[in-house]
């Protein structure tokens, strides 16, 4: 483990064309002007641009085809490294790399490649248009992925599981020095505790009963600050346990600033004893306590916006967050789990769930990728200092029929509810951007005094 | 009770609500949590004003219902702490769950009722109702006769449910109005002396929450054709055999008190004048002085009924009751609750149960009162006498006397 795997990232669209990042890249490589000695070519297509450079693949071609082994993979930055001494200038890279990300060079005689500038690639740093953006999706694996997984393989959960994801994400970023609240529902059900005196987890955990997960972990908090030491509270819940039942010890924890980090892992709904309506089961969804009948059709109210309610409360974090944004995920694990050391902090995780929801095992991440693009689901974070702002914002929402058209569970929407989803998300949509903008003229107004 | 006072205690006067407060003082517990309800409030109160000026060390936890409040302590007590609080009625009613699951997970929770009954009708006043519907869960139950029983108790109370023999909680059952707001002349027992007396925190050795010995508590068990129902049946055997050890570590723990702060009470059942009796009246709780009043008015006239007090409720101390009422022709039980569902009191059903090891059968009836805040008084307990006499002489025992019925 520990291999990164980096890269830049080309918006197409937002390039105009001005060749900045390659005078960057010839002054900061050769220290002249000269776009031919730059690694990152901006070639004209069409109407628009291509890049050639190199992707520093996970599987790069071009250290294959190298006969001399003068092309590597580094195992520690990801970069492909190219070494001078060992190359014999026969250009066969040139030839297996698809993306022009290798080339000869007439003034040097040598081939030259993108070696990312040690991280801190100069061409991004020059681009004024957003065209380039240094994608370092490899972060998280380098940071985390030699950090012990704290459950041990095999737990039982269904065949392509989010939530399973979730907690093993999580539990490696918070580390060993833990005690962990799994109330019922999908995760003690996929033995997070386990059965019959086995367990696959390796830091304390336990069964809160469904109704006072926040309450235990205060008392559990509590007597180890009173006895001097720093044991992390952490609640991985359901939002069943968390909306509903479990909400009255939420509320009043939050309100007490009781020191925890309460993930709520939403999937909408009771769906580990058979996909039941939640508080937080969206309008029109199919549950099995909201069937689709000659006379009913789905859920008929709204879900409850569970993390905006913890704003309320005024917590020392909330976020809301997704598996497929999980560098957006680690960060705000991270901050949740700094702010759980002197206040309540509040993670609410959307969880596509295969079996309730009804999609194919294998397309957890696309789901919940499209709840983001599609605004159905909105990614911001607030603390009391800073407000509420947007992590992911999405400016062009793509329409919510790409959402819903994915899983089972709306297959029954007729025009008139797919209306009802747009028109609330809209609303949603326009409460958050509220709350931000209230934030900003926050912000002024104290600037100005 | 000893007229003198130990060397180094302090006398006041209380009500037992503060007495109860003082006990948990001089226990050093860690964590209270609490919820006001009537005729609680002011025992947390008290804990409150206690630990903000510094006289209790413990931290207050000022939760938004009675859930949370065992909830709070349920945590606390697996993360180490010795732990307090107090309900009633409905608070108790709402704190049902965790307080139906916390003698499974064998935590030495310490948690006066102030008794109150049961809502509907509405009311706010004293009886057994609350306490006595509980009766089944697995907590150990005392109630208690006087202010200063109240505070002896609950210091006991610890001990009790800490002994590794026994690692269950325990209620100490007071009488809402009566002994809540009664105020009684009370020793208050020598800080270093209880300490000495109590003997070091042990509450999680068993079952922990805690990073440096990792466990996880409380895994599923059960399910036909593995191994589960037979874990499941030695943790429910195991929880029974903690109940049944408990009835002689209360009466040690009662002795060991009695020989270091001179107040010896007794443990399970208090035998009060039953010598030679022919008849017997059983009560609860703080009625007993009252009764007891009776009683001597009885023996003044030359009547041979005596009195057995119940203190320890749960377990049931059938043996004990059986053996002291083996001589009697008749006993009478005095409940200040009801079972529904046989129309009579729960102690009597319990009484009556006890006494199927007697060895011959013994006429026995139900008598209520004192139900929501109702006084009962030496008269009350003169009717009684008077029926058990009858019961004794004829063997007819009558349906389930209401006591207050037409006061």
């Amino acid at each position: 483990m520990g291999a990164a795997y980096e890269t830049i990232h080309f918006k197409a669209e937002a390039c105009d064309g001005c060749n900045d990042c390659m005078s960057a890249c010839a002054q900061a490589k050769t220290q002249t002007d000269e776009h031919l000695h730059s690694r990152i070519q901006i070639v004209p297509s069409g109407e628009g641009f291509e890049l050639a450079i190199c992707r520093q693949c996970g599987d790069p071609q071009c250290v294959l085809t190298c006969p001399a082994a003068a092309l590597s993979k580094n195992a520690g930055s990801g970069v492909v490294d190219w070494d001078r001494t060992k190359c014999v200038n026969c250009l066969l890279c040139t030839v297996g790399c698809a993306y022009g990300g290798i080339a000869y060079d007439s003034v040097s005689s040598r081939v030259i490649k993108c070696d990312m500038c040690d991280g801190a690639p100069a061409c991004v740093k020059a681009c004024t248009t957003g065209a380039l953006k240094h994608v370092t999706t490899a972060r998280i694996y380098n940071e985390a992925g030699n950090l012990e997984d704290l459950f041990a393989p095999g737990l039982s959960g269904c065949q392509g599981c989010n939530t399973e994801l979730i907690m093993r994400h999580a539990l490696r970023r918070i580390g060993p020095d833990v005690v962990v609240a799994t109330p019922p529902g999908c995760i003690p059900g996929m033995g997070s505790v386990g059965y019959n005196g086995l367990t696959g987890t390796k830091v304390p955990v336990f069964h809160p009963l469904l109704t006072n997960t926040a309450s235990m972990l205060a008392g559990v908090r509590r007597q180890y600050k009173r006895s001097g030491r720093d044991v992390l509270a952490v609640a991985l819940a359901g939002d069943g346990g968390t909306a509903d039942v479990g909400f009255q010890s939420l509320s009043g924890a939050a309100e007490r600033g009781e020191e925890m980090l309460y993930i709520c892992v939403d999937n909408e709904g009771y769906m580990n004893t058979g996909m039941q309506r939640s508080g937080c089961t969206p309008y029109g969804a199919w549950t099995s306590t909201t069937p689709v009948g000659e006379r009913a059709h789905g859920k008929t109210q709204d879900a409850k916006n569970l993390p905006l309610l913890m704003v309320m409360h005024n917590c020392a974090y909330v976020a809301t967050a997704s598996t497929a944004f999980m560098e957006d995920l680690y960060d705000k694990l991270d901050r949740a789990i700094q702010a759980a050391k002197t206040g309540f902090a509040y993670l609410h995780i959307y969880s596509p769930c295969t079996t309730g929801w009804r999609f194919a095992s294998d397309q957890n991440i696309e789901v919940a990728r499209k709840a983001v693009e599609t605004n159905f689901v909105l990614l911001w974070e607030f603390n009391p200092e800073d407000g509420l702002q947007f992590t992911h914002p999405v400016e062009n929402a793509r329409p919510i029929d790409e959402y819903l058209e994915v899983l089972g569970k709306y297959r029954h929407l007729d025009r008139d509810q797919v209306a009802h989803i747009e028109r609330s998300l809209a609303h949603n949509l326009a409460r958050i951007r509220g709350f931000v903008a209230a934030r900003g003229a926050a912000s002024a107004a104290a600037g100005r005094s | 009770m000893s007229a003198i006072l130990k060397p180094k205690s302090k006398l006041i006067v209380c009500d037992g609500n503060e007495a109860a407060a003082w006990a948990v003082s001089l226990a050093d517990v860690d964590m209270v949590a609490v919820y006001p309800i009537t005729p609680q409030s002011s025992l947390v109160e008290y804990l409150a004003k206690f630990i903000a000026d510094g006289r209790l060390g413990a931290e207050i936890v000022d939760v938004e219902g009675e859930h949370s409040v065992l909830s709070v302590l349920q945590g606390a007590c697996l993360a180490g702490a010795r732990t307090y609080t107090a309900s009633c009625g409905p608070g108790l009613a709402f704190m049902f769950e965790p307080y139906l699951r916390t003698p499974g997970l064998r935590l030495p929770l310490v948690m006066t009722i102030v008794t109150r009954d049961t809502l509907t009708p509405q009311s706010v006043w004293g009886g057994h109702q609350d306490a006595m519907s509980v009766r089944e869960v697995g907590w150990v139950q005392m109630y208690c006769e006087s202010v200063q029983e109240v505070l002896d108790t609950t210091i006991m109370a610890y001990r009790i449910a800490e002994h590794r023999d026994v690692m269950l909680p325990v209620n100490i059952c007071h009488d809402g109005n009566y002994l809540s707001f009664g105020a009684a002349r009370c020793e208050l027992p020598d800080q270093g002396e209880v300490r000495d007396f109590l003997g070091a925190k042990d509450v999680n050795w068993h079952v922990a929450l805690d990073p440096q010995r990792p466990m996880a508590v409380d895994p599923l068990t059960g399910g036909a054709g593995g191994p589960g129902p037979s874990t499941f049946v030695r943790y429910r055997k195991g929880q029974c055999s903690g109940m049944q050890n408990s009835l002689e570590v209360i009466s040690e723990v009662h002795e060991d008190w009695g020989r270091r702060f001179g107040r010896y009470h007794a443990p399970l059942i208090e035998s009060y004048r039953m010598e030679g009796a022919d008849y017997a009246m059983i009560t609860i709780g703080s009625m007993t002085g009252a009764a007891k009043d009776a009683v001597d008015e009885a023996r003044a006239r030359g009547e041979k009924v005596g009195l057995l007090k119940v203190k320890t409720y749960r377990p049931f101390p059938a043996q004990a009751l059986a053996d002291a009422l083996a001589q009697v022709k008749a006993a009478g039980v005095v409940d200040r609750s009801v079972s529904f569902g046989w129309n009579c009191g729960p102690l009597f059903q319990d009484v009556i149960a006890a006494m199927y090891y007697a060895p011959r059968r013994i006429p026995a009836m139900s008598f209520i009162g004192g139900l929501a805040g109702a006084d009962l008084t030496i008269s009350h307990f003169e009717r009684v006498i008077g029926r058990i006499k009858e019961l004794a002489r004829d063997g007819h025992a009558a349906e389930t006397v209401w006591l207050n019925e037409k006061d």
